[in-house]
């Protein structure tokens, strides 16, 4: 009896331990979620604040956050010395229409790669060395080509440039999503009555809905960051982009910090909010394409 | 509804040859089985007859239409999956309505037939479920519902209950069958199971090494199979083989080796009479035709017991033959002889069987 008694008390005193400890790892946890965060925000906080630093200030210190009070000029003169607005015009244009070329291209590649073998070994092994290639690598040709095109300096021309570029990651990342779609039920399909045509329109893409929307995703923000094409292709701010865009801001007037950080925020705003939206996707369309065999 | 004939049917995969000159019929409304162990060309076949494989010689006609260059939707076949291959993300009621739709049916005549289809099948109270929350008896059923409801010419199916478990594939193997008999479609059904061909079919063809082995009624194939190779898959236990030599003694025909000496009885030396070939022979006997017998007499047999398996109603017995050949034999469950002990044996000479060692020809056939 007293042994029982004495047990359970150790149990209980045990039990309280094991919650404390939870509690505590709980804490331990969140304290380093917290850390990481900051260390990873630092750049974006610091530049939220010197958009709202007196100009001047911003010269004399590397504080982080304002001491001279909190100013919008570097707001205002960020669309006033620069056409911010058409940056971002120009940006969306080219991101959200060399996708949907990316997306036209890309999932019946794909497609007939995965399910017809297109291209035996050699068509994978290609796209995927494309993938991998520094881009600076092909700037030449692709310069000299979209200029005897006469696009060069055209947002036409970045389109193009992108849909180049980025159709062979979208192939790449498509493809895992395909696999998944068995065999048997494009078969059945086939039987039923559908073309082969019909079959991928309407059985297999709603399938990999989820494939597709985080590929587009993906396929925009890389062209919205797109920095070297733009700037080798465009040199006026009627086709420059955001991120060309950004850099003009130092130059004519020195460095301008303030400015350029209120520009940058801008610009990745819309980026933000899109992956705020569709981040299950993205993160399913990266990991898929990270561990696949 | 339709007959179906594939004539001089070939298919090539590179070298690698997966049907060799296969031909045969099969009538309207029968219930026509292709048996056979994985490789053996039945899939191939299916998927030849259903459009999902080019055919690399030889044509198909479903009734007089020869359909070897169309493409599966303009057939008119139907194929049932072994995996099911369901529609995800869609109701019972869509599944069973997606050829119907397809094909631009009118919504009342849609509506009439999955009604038709899902009463027919027990389906009817659950057409508005997601299919992938189905036990899989149900995901069978809507598949077989999504193949009948268009009323097809043939109905392929292919492995169809091999994915459910052991219990539920005996009861399903019942009513697919009164099923298919009381919708009367001439049906094509591939399966490796020689239980479900023998259970179910009107006719099977057995297939091996992408060539047509022997067709016929499941009591033909089972009491005459034309070769060793059919011999040995139809029937379980299986038929036990033991090569012997034929020689002719004191006129008449004896089976030679060194665990036996049968003299044959007039019937079988009738049967092999003509035959001229090397001596060099295999006996093949199923062990429920083989007696346990007392004490050694006229052609009996002696063996010695290795294993035992109480089954109930009866003793599956392992015997070794004096070479060493293992012999199965299904015998009362009174007969329940002790390991290791020499016991006698008898084959009935009715159902023996005797193959050419070198082809596997049933001389007896």
């Amino acid at each position: 009896m007293e042994a029982t008694k004495q047990e359970s008390r150790i149990s209980g005193g045990e039990l309280a331990n094991r919650e404390r400890g939870r509690r505590a790892g709980k804490v331990v946890r969140f304290l380093a979620i917290i850390a990481f965060s900051i260390f990873i925000l630092l750049p974006l906080i610091f530049m939220v604040t010197t958009s709202i630093k007196q100009p001047i200030e911003i010269r004399e210190s590397g504080a982080l956050l304002p001491t001279r009070g909190i100013y919008i000029i570097n707001w205002v003169n960020a669309f006033i010395t620069e056409p911010l607005g058409m940056f971002l015009r120009n940006s969306t244009l080219v991101a959200v229409i060399s996708t949907f070329f990316v997306m036209l291209i890309a999932v019946p590649t794909s497609y007939s790669i995965v399910r017809f073998t297109t291209g035996g070994n050699a068509l994978p092994s290609l796209i995927l060395g494309g993938y991998v290639m520094p881009p600076i690598v092909v700037s030449i040709p692709i310069f000299m080509g979209i200029k005897s095109l006469g696009l060069a300096n055209t947002t036409s021309g970045l389109i193009i440039t992108h849909v180049i570029l980025n159709v062979t990651i979208a192939v790449f990342l498509l493809d895992s999503f395909i696999r998944t779609v068995p065999r048997e039920l494009e078969e059945a399909a086939w039987i039923d009555g559908y073309s082969r045509f019909d079959t991928l329109v309407k059985v297999v893409l709603p399938l990999i809905r989820p494939g597709l929307i985080a590929t587009g995703i993906i396929v925009l923000i890389l062209s919205w960051n797109e920095f070297l094409m733009a700037l080798l292709l465009t040199y006026d701010p009627s086709a420059q982009t955001f991120p060309v865009g950004i850099s003009r801001y130092q130059g004519q007037h020195g460095l301008q910090f303030g400015e350029m950080s209120a520009a940058a925020l801008t610009g990745i705003i819309p980026i933000y909010i899109l992956v705020f939206f569709f981040q299950r996707y993205v993160v399913a369309g990266l990991t898929r394409g990270g561990v696949k065999g | 509804m339709a007959s179906l004939e594939l004539k001089n049917v070939w298919k090539k995969y590179g070298d690698v040859v997966a049907c060799q000159d296969v031909s045969w019929r099969c009538e309207d409304g029968e219930f026509f089985s292709l048996l056979g162990p994985s490789g053996c060309g039945k899939s191939s076949s299916m998927r030849m007859i259903a459009g999902l494989e080019e055919i690399t010689d030889g044509d198909i006609f479903f009734g007089d239409r020869n359909v070897t260059k169309l493409p599966p939707r303009d057939r008119n076949v139907a194929l049932v999956f072994e995996n099911w291959a369901l529609y995800p993300n869609m109701t019972v009621y869509d599944n069973i309505a997606f050829p119907l739709w397809v094909r631009d049916m009118p919504k009342d005549e849609i509506e009439k037939k999955v009604q038709w289809a899902a009463k027919f099948l027990d389906l009817s109270g659950i057409l508005n479920y997601n299919v992938k929350g189905l036990s899989g008896g149900q995901q069978q059923r809507v598949s077989i519902g999504r193949a009948i409801v268009r009323q097809p010419e043939v109905l392929l199916m292919d492995e169809p209950i091999s994915h459910l478990d052991a219990s539920l594939r005996t009861r399903m193997r019942e009513e697919l069958e009164s099923m298919l008999r009381k919708l009367g479609a001439t049906t094509i059904y591939v399966t490796h199971d020689q239980v479900e061909s023998m259970a179910m079919a009107d006719r099977i063809a057995v297939m091996d090494k992408g060539l047509i082995q022997q067709i016929g009624t499941p009591k033909e194939i089972y009491s005459h199979p034309r070769n060793e190779f059919v011999a040995g898959f139809i029937g379980e236990p299986p038929m036990n083989f033991a090569k012997c030599d034929l020689v002719k003694m004191n006129g008449s025909l004896h089976l030679k080796s060194e665990s036996f000496d049968i003299k044959l009885n007039q019937v079988e030396s009738d049967k092999i009479a003509k035959y001229k070939g090397k001596p060099q022979v295999k006996i093949g006997i199923r062990p429920e035709d083989v007696s346990v017998c007392s004490a050694s007499t006229k052609n009996s047999v002696g063996v010695k017991v290795e294993f035992v398996e109480v089954q109930g109603e009866r003793n599956i017995l392992t015997l070794a033959l004096a070479a060493g050949e293992d012999f199965l034999v299904i015998a009362a469950s009174d007969i329940k002889p002790e390991k290791g002990t020499s016991i006698h044996v008898l084959f009935d000479q009715n159902h023996l069987h005797i193959f050419e060692a070198e082809n596997g020809n049933n001389l007896t056939f």
